[in-house]
């Protein structure tokens, strides 16, 4: 099987390999070294959480054809758990001196509430970033995979659930702190956020984080699960002949993928210090969309070059130019969509097709 | 018996200090001293003298007070006149000047018609207390007014001050009246008057009187009365309000109903309309447009523009570049008519940008759809930071003409003329849009197209200037639904993000390419948010039972507007389960279509 | 082209050429205000005031003799960005103070920053209290220096039933609450409250008032609960709609018939600002609270708002809209902010955050274009209030004014 299109996959592996030691070793070493500051670390470290993010959307859109526009929600939820924990932490250094979390004391409770109490152990809060999220994904994939949404349709539903979720978690009542969401944190299992060694582990948390997910999401494609996956994507009604229950696949990678998202948004958290329901509102899907069409989709370094150089291009102008960026954003996505369909990712080969395409004269 | 203590009060009051000339002094004249007085206790006390005196023709020149539009101009000897300014304006801005003690013109020492400029002149000073005391004036002024709609405003606002003096007056008015609905106000006027009476077999027959009349307006003052009652052990009396009191509960039933299908109708019609260029461009032609928010912001400054154009005229800050735009200066009906100039060249723009939308990027995506959403969501973003240069990030005001802001009273159900307007408009669209899409030639190439544009294009139609138009008419139809939106709610650069998921889920839910559709599940959402909004609070209660969340629920359920938004979010996903592509799912033979 | 600029970017992100030259005579000072998305309808003009109080300090000699040297940052209505954003400042730019934030969540989220690294963030817009950090400067007004005097004057004008509204998030739920045990210790009844209340298990009140969500448009059920709730004519509605919401709101209150005389209303979140979007003609006589008008008729004001038109004017600051510009309560806060930052900068003789906010605690005056101010223990501004009537042309008519009322953050359980 030494075809050419097996070659690519060669080629993009040793890529990530180099990637992944990149961000995994050197750039933790090149902190504790001093070279580079904590505030550098943290952005990147925001920069990974959000490739996470943009891998879960490409595994469903890229590599099984479903369009989510609501793994923001994902990433939120998984943030928002693990901010649970984290609020749970900050004990009596709030505003008001209180046991309990701020925004309740304000809320006139002067006892946590039952389901806030056992967030005080990081092992639960871990496994509910992984069962919550799990839990929705699949009550909701359950039920639109089984009556066949599909295509547009699937996105748009998606969005709704996004957009009502957010507006669920805007409320007080909801005792999730609304509007602010939670913030103000102070310690992850006993260390302070603000130490550079917590910010390094941190880091280094999420690196780890996205190249096992990168590595697992690797992995199944090769296998044959990967194959029904891409058959899907590309034809669903005559993987449906071909005798296949498409609906467990589809349930399966949509669960997986809000585990990666949700993943991502538990190490989020901490590293930006707030979560809010701004970060499940429909357009931060988009973006995430959006990124992965600029890394490249169907690939696996797509999403993260993407997620990685637009959100550096972000900082970088909502500096330069406040006034402009969002024209410049706007018109990158334009023109990467026109001129550049395989993403960024494909730009060398494109460029190698420009030189060979020269008539040898 | 305190309306007798009252009244000498009253009268003792307006004998008083600077008025005792005053009393014989012509209203008009009363209130021009009183807009020249400086000292705030002495102007109210000028006003109240023309308490009961006044007629109708007061009424503009308190008006004029209330709006500014009444100006001090100071004169040679150092006092000063009130003066009105009307007619056209000169090279200066200068008008000619009333006075506004007799409407004559004023004129200088030698006689000549003074001419001002309003922005030189100040206004006269006003107050909450001032404005009161207009309204005293009006209201009993009102009585003698020839519409009758303005008579019954000011019998009911006389009735609900629950001043006794006033029950002369209304007896008076009463037996001269013949307007049916002016005659319903007396009566109620009559009986809230008459609770006050000492005497319980009145207030009996009073509360009787307004139990057959059941006005909302009444409701609070039944309250107290029934509170009042019991407290003092009247048994007739409090039986007698409770009857009332539940007649008014009744009839606020029946409005509360009539208006939610009103507002649930409207706000169907709203959605309609701002999703009906949705359903061309994604339902027909399957373009993900995220842009058609900001086609629908097009729309809206495009109005925003020609009410300038229509009146003074601006500078836009344009990329800091201060563009200025002239304006016609027109006033009056001919000022007002821009919105009627507005809806076409809200539609020509919009469909301009649709254009250049759909040349310059869309036509190299119609084999690749989920990527069209991509590239028109940056082509939002970059349309949005346009806004925000060119016409500055604020919102911008656009005034609604006077044909379209008053409403129509009906049995106490509001309908404002501009949600009648949208609604009427939307009908129409859509008329007009199933006519040139079923009747006319350009129709059939467009659904020709649209159903299969290689088997069109064999057949010699030229799908590439079909899809062009097509897509021109959407983002047209987009525009028009700015216009409209511009009355409605705010113009600025994020407009087009508070419509655009409503949009996209009634095109989904009536099913992606049905026109029927998309008017059914319009009207369907919007009745469905108001019918939510109206009665959600009334279950909330109920919701106490369910395990655990219950009081959670109960409380969600009372802020309706949240939680009604919620669960149409929510019914919308369950409704895609039961029928996954929507109410009219096309049909169509192909397998992956 | 795009590989440069992702170097580009990501040598910038790396934090390899902005290792910041620190000029002898210049002070880096922060501005951080959202210049993009949703928020930039509000705090663009904080931005252009802040960059014209700079020209006028720098004019006369700067701060401790060096010039102010602003470094602009865009929030870009993201609340991550903001702590980012903050961060920046303070870790790579290292600035000496910083003016910026406007909504509640943003300030959270910058807050734990200015904590971790002992910075100083000045607050310039109207917000909830129940918070006191020692490294924010809060020019703001507190709840009691608008919603209460609010109150006070509707009381006064015999106003004796209370519609609350407000946004569905922190700010408004809280003043509601505050607004609920003020009426109720004035001796106004439960039943004349209205908007609905939410009660917890045991039936105490945990929220009053009717909210609707960010970007709501249809408000003609609510307007049809208030035209009820207003029929006998002694009714008024307290407003803490947020911007965009009461364009809807009030051309439909318009549309509906209730004018100012019939049931007034008192918005707490529009300033002349937000007046710009709106349909003026409809609101004649609705009613704003704030520590500063642009009517107020003073020589600082006066000359205050001319020196600010003439900036604009000449002013090349780059996407600076000139025309139509008015100056609003939070603005002034800024401009006040900025004056305030630079007294105690002068009297503490250092650019120190301890330094400066000792001097800060000891009680500076300055008299800013709405009145005399002057700086508190408690990080807040004792400052004038004033109550407005709005005109047809966007300003308002002050009918009203409370002098030098204290900034209390604390004001939960205050009034029983």
């Amino acid at each position: 099987m030494n075809t050419p299109a097996r070659q690519v996959p060669r080629l993009e592996t040793i890529l990530l390999l180099a990637l992944g030691v990149a961000l995994v070793v050197v750039l933790p070493l090149l902190h504790a070294a001093g070279l580079l500051s904590s505030f550098t670390l943290g952005v990147w470290g925001k920069y990974l959480c959000y490739a996470m993010l943009a891998l879960s959307v490409d595994l469903l859109w890229g590599h099984t054809g479903l369009l989510s526009l609501g793994q923001a929600l994902f990433f939120t939820l998984g943030g928002y758990l693990h901010g649970m924990y984290l609020m749970r932490m900050i004990g009596e250094l709030g505003q008001y001196r209180k046991p309990i979390p701020d925004f309740l004391v304000f809320l006139g409770w002067e006892r946590l509430p039952a389901f806030w109490e056992p967030f005080a152990s990081f092992p639960f809060a871990v496994a509910m970033v992984f069962l919550i999220p799990g839990l929705v994904a699949f009550g909701f994939g359950y039920l639109a995979f089984r009556s066949r949404v599909k295509g547009v349709y699937f996105s748009i539903l998606t969005q709704a659930l996004t957009y009502a979720a957010s507006i669920m978690f805007f409320r007080n009542n909801l005792l999730l702190g609304g509007n602010n969401g939670f913030t103000d944190f102070k310690f992850i299992l006993g260390h302070r956020l603000d130490d550079p060694t917590t910010t390094r582990a941190l880091y280094l948390a999420s690196a780890v984080a996205l190249f096992l997910a990168v590595a697992f999401c690797r992995w199944l494609r090769g296998t044959k699960f990967g194959l029904v996956q891409h058959a899907i994507r590309d034809g669903e009604n005559r993987v449906l002949f071909s005798g296949y229950a498409a609906v467990h696949f589809k349930l399966f990678v949509f669960v997986v993928a809000a585990l990666i998202a949700a993943v991502g948004g538990a190490l989020y958290t901490p590293q930006v210090g707030i979560i809010n329901p701004g970060e499940m509102q429909p357009e931060k899907s988009l973006e995430a969309v959006v990124w992965v069409a600029l890394g490249g989709r169907g690939t696996l370094l797509g999403p993260v070059l993407g997620a990685v150089s637009v959100n550096a291009l972000k900082s970088w102008a909502t500096r330069a130019y406040p006034d402009l960026w969002l024209i410049l954003l706007g018109g990158i996505f334009v023109l990467a969509v026109l001129f550049l369909p395989g993403g960024l990712v494909s730009l060398p080969a494109r460029l190698r097709a420009l030189f060979s395409r020269r008539p040898p004269s | 018996m305190k309306a007798f203590l009252l009244l000498p009060c009253l009268l003792a009051l307006l004998f008083a200090t600077p008025g005792r000339a005053a009393a014989t002094e012509n209203p008009r004249a009363l209130i021009a001293r009183a807009a020249t007085e400086a000292q705030p206790a002495q102007a109210r006390q000028l006003l109240a003298a023309a308490v009961g005196r006044a007629d109708e023709s007061v009424a503009p020149l308190l008006d004029a007070w209330r709006r500014d539009a009444l100006f001090l101009h100071a004169q040679a000897d150092g006092g000063r006149v009130a003066v009105l300014l009307t007619g056209e304006k000169d090279e200066r801005g200068a008008q000619s000047a009333l006075r506004a003690a007799d409407g004559q013109p004023l004129q200088d020492e030698a006689g000549r018609p003074v001419r001002l400029v309003a922005a030189d002149l100040p206004a006269a000073e006003h107050d909450a207390s001032l404005r009161r005391t207009m309204k005293a004036i009006l209201d009993l002024a009102e009585l003698a007014a020839v519409d009758p709609t303005r008579r019954a405003r000011s019998v009911r606002n006389l009735g609900l001050a629950q001043d006794a003096e006033k029950l002369p007056v209304l007896l008076a008015r009463e037996s001269v009246e013949s307007a049916p609905e002016v005659r319903r106000a007396l009566r109620e006027a009559i009986a809230l008057l008459r609770l006050k009476d000492p005497r319980e077999e009145i207030r009996v027959a009073a509360l009787q009187e307004l139990q057959a009349v059941s006005s909302l307006a009444t409701s609070d003052l039944l309250a107290r009365v029934v509170q009042e009652e019991a407290a003092a052990g009247n048994r007739l009396a409090l039986e007698a309000a409770r009857r009332a009191q539940q007649a008014v509960e009744w009839h606020r039933t029946k409005v509360d109903f009539a208006g939610t299908l009103f507002r649930g109708l409207s706000l169907g019609s709203i959605l309609l309309v701002a999703a009906l260029g949705l359903a061309i461009t994604f339902g027909l032609m399957r373009v993900i447009n995220m842009a058609h928010g900001e086609l629908i912001a097009v729309g809206a400054y495009t109005t925003y523009l020609t009410q300038a154009v229509f009146g003074t005229g601006m500078t836009l800050p344009c990329f800091g570049l201060s563009v200025p735009i002239p304006g016609l200066q027109f006033s009056g009906a001919a000022r007002e008519a821009y919105f009627i100039a507005a809806l076409p060249a809200s539609f020509l723009a919009a469909a301009t940008v649709g254009l250049l939308l759909e040349r310059g990027i869309i036509r190299f995506l119609y084999r690749r759809p989920l990527e069209s959403l991509l590239a028109t969501w940056g082509v939002s973003l970059v349309l949005q930071q346009a806004f925000r240069l060119i016409f500055g990030a604020n919102n911008v005001q656009v005034s609604s003409p006077s044909y379209l802001s008053g409403n129509w009273l009906v049995g106490d159900v509001i309908l404002g003329w501009n949600r009648v307007f949208v609604i009427g408009f939307a009908l129409l669209i859509v008329l007009g849009m199933g006519l040139v899409l079923t009747r006319t030639s350009l129709g059939l190439l467009i659904r020709a197209s649209m159903q299969n544009r290689t088997m069109a294009a064999c057949l010699g139609v030229r799908t590439e200037r079909v899809n062009a138009l097509t897509f021109a008419l959407g983002s047209g139809l987009a525009g028009l639904a700015g216009a409209f939106l511009s009355q409605i709610g705010n113009v600025g650069p994020s407009l087009g993000q508070g419509y655009i998921i409503d949009s996209f889920m009634v095109v989904v839910v009536g099913g992606v390419g049905s026109l029927g559709g998309t008017i059914l599940s319009a009207f369907g959402i919007g009745g469905i948010d108001q019918v939510l909004q109206q009665y959600l609070p009334l279950v909330a209660p109920g919701l106490a039972w369910v395990p655990g969340i219950g009081g959670f629920l109960q409380n969600l359920a009372q802020d309706a507007a949240v939680f009604g938004k919620i669960l149409v979010l929510a019914g919308i996903i369950l409704f895609l389960q039961w029928r996954p592509a929507g109410l009219f799912a096309p049909r169509s033979r192909s397998l992956d279509e | 082209m795009k590989l440069k600029f992702l170097l580009a970017s990501g040598a910038i992100a790396l934090g390899l050429s902005s290792s910041g030259l620190r000029s002898a005579e210049t002070v880096k000072v922060g501005v951080l205000h959202s210049l993009s998305g949703t928020m930039a309808i509000s705090e663009t003009s904080l931005r252009d005031i802040l960059l014209f109080t700079f020209d006028e300090i720098n004019a006369r000699g700067g701060v401790l003799g060096r010039k102010i040297e602003p470094v602009v940052v865009d929030g870009a209505s993201n609340w991550p960005l903001f702590a980012e954003k903050a961060k920046q400042l303070l870790e790579q730019d290292k600035v000496a103070v910083t003016f910026g934030c406007w909504t509640s969540v943003s300030r959270k989220s910058v807050l734990p920053v200015y904590e971790r690294n002992n910075g100083l963030l000045f607050y310039p817009v109207q917000y909830e209290g129940e918070e006191e950090s020692q490294n924010v400067a809060y020019t703001a007004e507190a709840v009691n220096q608008q919603a209460t005097p609010a109150v006070d004057y509707y009381l006064k004008e015999g106003k004796k039933k209370f519609y609350l509204l407000g946004s569905d998030y922190v700010y408004p739920q809280t003043t509601n609450l505050v607004l609920l045990e003020y009426l109720l210790s004035k001796g106004v009844p439960l039943a004349n409250i209205g908007g609905g209340f939410r009660r917890d298990g045991a039936g105490k009140i945990i929220s009053a008032g009717k909210y609707t969500p960010f970007g709501h448009t249809d408000y003609q059920q609510i307007v049809a609960e208030i035209k009820q709730f207003a029929a006998s004519g002694d009714a008024c509605v307290i407003s803490t709609l947020n911007g965009d919401t009461n364009v809807p709101f009030f051309k439909e209150y318009a549309a509906s018939g209730l004018t100012a005389e019939t049931c007034p209303v008192v918005s707490f979140s529009i300033s002349e600002d937000e007046f710009r979007g709106l349909p003026a003609d409809k609101l004649v006589g609705q009613l704003g609270c704030w520590t500063y008008f642009q009517s107020l008729n003073t020589p600082a004001n006066k000359k205050f708002v001319a020196d600010f038109q003439a900036w604009l004017k000449k002013s090349s600051v780059p996407g600076l809209v000139k025309e139509g510009r008015v100056t609003c309560s939070p603005m002034v806060l800024s401009y006040v902010g900025v004056y305030l930052w630079k007294a105690a900068v002068e009297k503490a003789g250092s650019f120190e955050v301890d330094k400066v906010r000792a001097a800060w605690k000891s009680g500076l005056t300055f008299d800013g274009p709405g009145g005399k101010v002057t700086t508190q223990k408690n990080m807040h501004l004792t400052k004038n209030v004033y109550i407005g009537e709005t005109r047809a042309d966007g300003q308002f008519k002050i009918v009203s004014s409370f002098d030098h009322v204290y900034g209390e953050p604390w004001l939960k359980g205050k009034f029983k």
